[in-house]
């Protein structure tokens, strides 16, 4: 019989964790744990429901931050106002992930401590820049999400030691705020062998930032999964795209440096290798192309 | 303080405390300890088929990934609180009403994400229902009828306000609607919506024991020995049975003719998942726990699942004697002379794979020993009475000592026709003398059901200039798998299927049943003919292409006629509407050329539609005896009880029965009570497949309808003093034509019939023996439905992808009985050939479940137009033909001929994929092609 309990603090739920010296397990939507539990992949004697702790249902838009609590369900997510307007590829991964009665339930963070390297979620972070921030026995510190990927399934987030309490990424630039010169753009592309209910052949995505006239790409983000043991951030397209201008031409080009940077693998199921490099260039190029009308269209 | 194994939570409204074990799931509480069975379990507990969904305060949750400890607190709605039969709520009453309820293994989850989604938003668009529905996978309705629904039920809450939310039942027909296609509402859907249709699953048994398979992990190998004696030992377990322990014959009859129930030591298994050892325990969790004690040894052998492999000289041989199951070829006129003399002569070779059925209830069998110390089996099957047969022989008992019952059931399309759980089940039950349920669980199903088979097909087809069609070579290559399973009986369907509906100067038909160590072939909605039809379509619309003709005026141009010689040799016996369906599509097929092409003309280099067409004829009622028998009984109190078997498994041929009975006599269906397929009930009424319960159940039950009738009146005659031929039944009375004032009740006639000592139970046959002599008759009867569809795509060129946007099925089904039921199984097929052309593909060692086999979901639905054509037949029911199966047949290769016009090439290989119809696009041949 397991245990089942509802701290009412983050410091209570460390205690949970602590007295039970690595047998107790957090558990937030439980959709990824449940199917482990049953075929005892995991048999922890105690789970550790941290959705009932205050505030870590919240989305809160700071000065310079947007934090999503570790109890902030996708559906939360695929629901928010702020985020449909200012961050679509966001809404766009958490609608991506199963299907309502999965998005009811399961986390952002949970999705990215799972650490599998088709995650919506994680690949979505990593075009945001993602923070996790981080609790234990030793202290709290905030960690770039894209160094939380070990390898396949395996996370630097220890669940049955620490917690992330929640994820920031910095707040899209707006008229409002901070960007007198930028404007900031997300997209989400994702493909797979139905539309959804299913893995992805492959995701991207691109946060873009260009300069108000339109005239460059300040800096652009791009990540894509499955392509590498962990979800991928293509530095190289980055690199590429840089204080060039937002063109298609520029994008297509993208596309293919993209192509050669990545190391997808062949799947029976879902896809070769070989299909996978193929579609990268329009992946990519028409992620790229919708961020940037997005970005622009905030200009008018 | 943190809570515990004591929870509290309000379920359905009712404050509930339980102790529980908070990491088990809010599906097993509910089912098991709660006796709440609406939540249904279609995937092994993963989240991915949906039909456990509940409400939790209020959000569509996956009960199955829903740890207990999360509802302390909340609240839980389920089936069973959303609308009891005396008050249901608008959403399960426009189930009903818009055929959205079939099989009813999905519906209470679809009604519960569709309740959360009109809570939250009261007026959903067609894409926030789509998307709320999303996770809900349906394998019967093809999803439209549902969308309907949800849609008819918001518009009437937002009408009729909160308070008065809950609808009353919708009215079955009144007496005076016509039983025969008006909308007949289904007779079993209102258990269905409520959650109260117990399924095998369902059934609370005392004292019931839990029977599991242990199944090789080899595709072919030795069983060197079984060592049942540690799995023995271990708690909870009451036997480990082996070959050993089978009292009669070993197989599964002639459905199968070389597949053992369990497999004998020192014989060869064929197939991974091939049945060793069957455990029986006290809980489930006991009996898998068992399988995994079993001491066996194995001498793995070489295996291929390739047909081509199986058939090269040093094939390793899967049975003594060869490679080769059956054959059979069908030629006639003089195939050189035509294809000489034809204009164009194109060749090609199509590919099809394995096909899951992906019912959402697995396999799952009660048995237990009655009162009368019958043994007792209760499961869905096509054929009761055959399976009585084969469970007497493999436990050497006589037919009566064995009794079988259909239960509801969540689908079939073919695959409940494998006795396998139904023989071992028994075997078990047999054995024992205890009350034992065998559910298989969804990746066994997978493992070890039958599967469709996947085909090779080659053609030479020939034309004139002028588009007349010449001759037709055709060789086929089915893969039949590691058994028989009824592959034996495939080359001949295969072959028929592989000439259509058209006029050849010659013919040259061949197919070969071949043995590989792949999944066992079964029946599968169309048993062999989708695939050869998919390649005969798609053939001719390369053909067409080439001749520069217009796909519909071509096939038109050849479409049989009633009196021409067929494919066969020979005319066809039944009326035939081929021409009158492709004339009927022509209109819709036009509109949606036009649409295409105006896309095309202003579409940017990325993406093109493309425009389909594939017609299709299919032998239905094929299978077993030529006479056919059900019975009428006029109850004591007045009513009329049918007396049939014709297994429902979500189709609704229960309700055609019903129908059919209450239009015969003239009466409303509320006085016809049916008994359906229970072998201690009811006549045998022959196997249920190849879409024949209709035409030859119904013939069967409305001749014993009507042999009652002219019962009824002659014993109402004597008592009215007047000739049988004046009186008449009216509103359950019969009455004396032009004399109202003399009439007898229908309950006292039943009164006289016993005083009298007549039987109130009368047979009725219908036979066509005579009309087939022996010394001529052909195998099957030559009885063929025909239909064509269109298909609309969106293909992204640089991806690969594929939506289809539109479909149009025109149908030939004769009279329709009942235009719902009709329609939900076109729509069901639609959907189903929709996943044969774009996504399903069962890999062995690979398709695991729901998650690496993919059905199509809400999304993928097309919008979809049907449209019947009632060329009434000649002798069925009210002139009605067979319809379930055939629907199947146009849709994938319409699908597919709309990909290669909108691509420029041709795809050769199912399923289309993104990543088949990419490498297609960029010239590449598909993998393992070969012709």
């Amino acid at each position: 019989m397991t245990e089942y309990l509802y701290p009412a603090s983050v410091d209570e739920a460390l205690r949970c964790l602590e007295a039970y010296q690595g047998n107790a397990r957090l558990i937030a939507g439980g959709t990824d744990l449940m199917p482990d539990l049953r075929k005892a992949r995991i048999s922890p004697r105690c789970l550790v429901d941290i959705t009932r702790i205050p505030a870590l249902d919240q989305i809160a838009v700071t000065q310079d931050f947007v934090e999503v609590g570790a109890a902030v369900t996708l559906a939360t997510i695929r629901d928010s106002a702020f985020l449909n307007q200012h961050v679509p590829a966001l809404v766009d991964a958490a609608r991506s992930v199963g299907a309502t009665a999965i998005q009811s339930v399961a986390t952002w963070v949970g999705n990215i401590v799972q650490a599998m390297p088709a995650a919506d979620g994680a690949i979505v972070a990593l075009a945001l820049n993602a923070e996790a921030r981080i609790v234990d026995g030793h202290g709290e510190r905030w960690r770039p999400v894209e160094s939380l990927f070990v390898e396949p399934g395996v996370s630097a987030v220890d669940p049955c030691r620490q917690i992330v309490t929640r994820l920031r990424f910095p707040r899209p630039p707006s008229p409002s705020n901070g960007g007198p010169c930028l404007v900031v753009g997300t997209a989400w592309r994702r493909i797979g062998r139905r539309p959804s209910l299913v893995l992805p052949i492959l995701a991207c995505a691109v946060k873009m930032c260009l300069r108000r006239d339109g005239g460059r790409i300040e800096r652009a983000a791009v990540a894509l999964g499955p392509v590498a043991p962990v979800p991928y951030r293509a530095r190289e397209t980055e690199a590429l795209l840089q204080g060039r201008p937002p063109t298609g031409e520029v994008f297509a080009q993208a596309g293919r440096v993209a192509q050669g940077e990545c190391h997808p693998r062949s799947n029976v199921l879902r896809a070769s290798r070989e299909y996978r490099l193929a579609i990268i260039p329009a992946l990519v190029s028409d992620a790229l192309s919708t961020a940037a009308e997005r970005a622009l269209s905030l200009v008018q | 303080m943190p809570q515990r194994h004591s929870i509290s939570f309000v379920l359905n409204d009712q404050p509930v405390a339980i102790q529980a074990d908070p990491g088990k799931s809010l599906l097993d509480l509910l089912r098991n300890e709660l006796g709440l069975t609406g939540a249904k379990q279609g995937c092994d507990s993963e989240g991915e088929c949906g039909a456990c969904t509940v409400l939790l305060d209020g959000r569509p949750v996956r009960s199955c990934l829903t740890p207990v400890g999360k509802i302390a607190g909340r609240q839980v709605l389920t089936i069973e609180g959303l609308g009891a039969p005396d008050g249901l709520h608008p959403l399960q009453t426009a189930f009903i009403e818009a055929g959205a309820v079939q099989c009813g293994y999905c519906t209470p989850g679809m009604l519960l994400a569709a309740k959360a989604l009109l809570d939250r938003q009261p007026e959903p668009s067609r894409g926030q229902i789509v998307e709320a529905l999303e996770g809900n996978l349906c394998r019967c309705t093809g999803y439209s009828a549902i969308f309907d629904a949800v849609e008819t039920a918001a518009a009437r809450m937002r009408g009729e306000g909160r308070d008065q939310a809950r609808a009353a039942l919708p009215s079955p027909p009144a007496s005076s609607a016509t039983p025969v296609g008006g909308d007949a509402l289904r007779r079993d859907s209102v258990e269905k919506v409520t959650g109260r249709a117990k399924y095998v699953e369902d059934m609370a048994v005392p004292g019931l024991l839990h029977a599991r398979v242990l199944r090789s992990p080899h595709h072919h190998a030795r069983l060197l020995s079984l060592d049942p004696g540690k799995a023995e030992r271990l708690p909870g377990v009451v036997r480990v049975l082996t070959a050993a322990d089978v009292p009669g014959a070993n197989d599964l009859s002639d459905y199968s003719r070389n597949e053992p129930v369990l497999t004998p030591v020192g014989d060869t298994v064929k197939m991974k998942g091939a049945p060793v050892a069957l455990v029986v325990a006290a809980s489930p969790e006991q009996a898998r726990a068992a399988l995994e004690a079993v001491g066996v040894q194995y001498e793995p052998l070489p295996h291929t699942f390739d047909v081509a492999d199986a058939l090269r000289e040093d094939a390793f041989p899967i049975y003594q004697g060869g490679n080769v199951l059956t054959s059979h070829r069908l030629a006639h006129g003089d195939l050189d002379a035509a294809l000489a003399g034809s204009d164009v002569v194109v060749e090609t070779g199509y590919q099809t794979t394995y096909l899951e059925h992906a019912a959402l209830e697995r396999e799952a069998v009660l048995g237990y020993v009655d009162q009368e110390g019958r043994l007792t089996i209760v499961g869905g099957t096509h054929e009761p009475h055959w399976q009585q047969a084969y469970i007497a022989r493999l436990l050497a008992l006589e037919p009566r000592e064995v009794r079988v019952i259909m239960p509801p059931t969540g689908g079939s399309f073919g695959g409940r026709q494998d006795p396998s759980p139904l023989l071992a089940t028994a075997l078990a039950v047999h054995l024992l003398r205890r009350p034992v349920r065998l559910v298989y669980s969804r990746l066994e199903s997978f493992t070890a059901s039958p599967k469709r088979h996947p085909y090779r097909v080659g053609y030479r087809i020939g034309a004139t200039q002028d588009g007349r069609l010449t001759g037709v070579r055709v060789r086929i290559a089915a893969n039949t798998g590691g058994y028989d399973a009824h592959g034996q009986y495939l080359p001949d369907f295969a072959v028929v299927a592989s000439g259509g509906a058209y006029r050849w100067q010659a013919v040259d038909a061949q197919a070969q049943s071949i043995y590989t160590n792949g999944p066992k072939g079964g029946q599968f909605r169309g048993f062999g003919t989708p695939q050869s039809n998919h390649a005969l379509e798609c053939t001719l619309d390369e053909l067409a292409q080439q001749l520069g003709e217009d796909p519909l005026e071509f096939r038109l141009r050849n479409a049989l006629e009633q009196a021409d010689v067929s494919f066969l040799g020979y005319p066809i016996a039944e009326s035939l509407g081929y021409g009158a369906v492709l004339k009927a599509i022509r209109p819709r097929y036009l509109e949606s050329r036009r649409r295409v092409e105006a896309f095309n003309a202003t579409a940017d280099e990325a993406v093109r539609k493309g425009l389909g067409l594939a017609g299709m004829w299919y032998r239905f009622g094929k299978s077993g005896s030529l006479r056919v028998e059900a019975h009428a009984e006029l109850a004591r109190d007045g009513h009329i009880v049918v007396y049939c078997s014709a297994p429902d498994y979500g189709q609704g041929i229960a309700t055609v029965m019903s129908q059919l009975a209450a239009e015969q006599l003239g009466l409303s269906r509320d006085l016809i009570e049916l008994v359906n397929a229970d072998t201690a009930l009811t006549p045998d009424s022959g196997i249920q497949g190849a879409s024949r319960a209709t035409y030859w159940v119904g013939n069967a039950v409305c001749r014993a309808v009507h042999n009652l009738e002219l019962a009824i009146r002659g014993t109402a005659a004597e008592l009215l003093d007047c000739p049988p031929s004046d009186l008449e039944l009216v509103d359950g009375r019969v009455v004396v034509q032009d004399h109202p004032d003399r009439s007898l009740s229908l309950e006292s006639v039943a009164e006289a019939f016993d005083s009298l000592g007549k039987s109130r139970r009368v047979p009725g046959f219908f036979d066509l023996s005579s009309q087939f002599p022996e010394e001529t008759r052909p195998k099957y009867t030559p009885h063929f439905v025909t239909g064509a569809q269109t298909a609309e795509v969106t293909v992204d060129l640089h991806t690969g992808q594929v939506k289809v946007d539109r479909v149009v099925a025109v149908h030939d089904v004769g009279r329709v009985i009942n235009p719902l039921d009709a329609r939900g199984q076109i729509e069901g097929a639609i959907m189903m050939g929709l996943g044969a052309a774009l996504m399903e593909e069962h890999v062995p060692d690979h398709s695991t479940g729901f998650g690496s086999y993919y059905v199509p979901t809400a999304k993928s639905t097309p919008e979809i137009e049907v449209i019947p054509v009632e060329v009434p037949s000649y002798q069925g029911p009210l002139g009605a033909k067979g319809l379930g199966e055939a629907a199947i047949l146009p849709s994938t290769p319409a699908i597919i001929n709309a990909v290669s016009r909108a691509i420029g090439a041709r795809m050769r290989q199912l399923p289309a994929t993104p990543e088949r119809v990419l490498g297609t696009i960029q010239g590449r041949p598909p993998e393992g092609s070969r012709s």
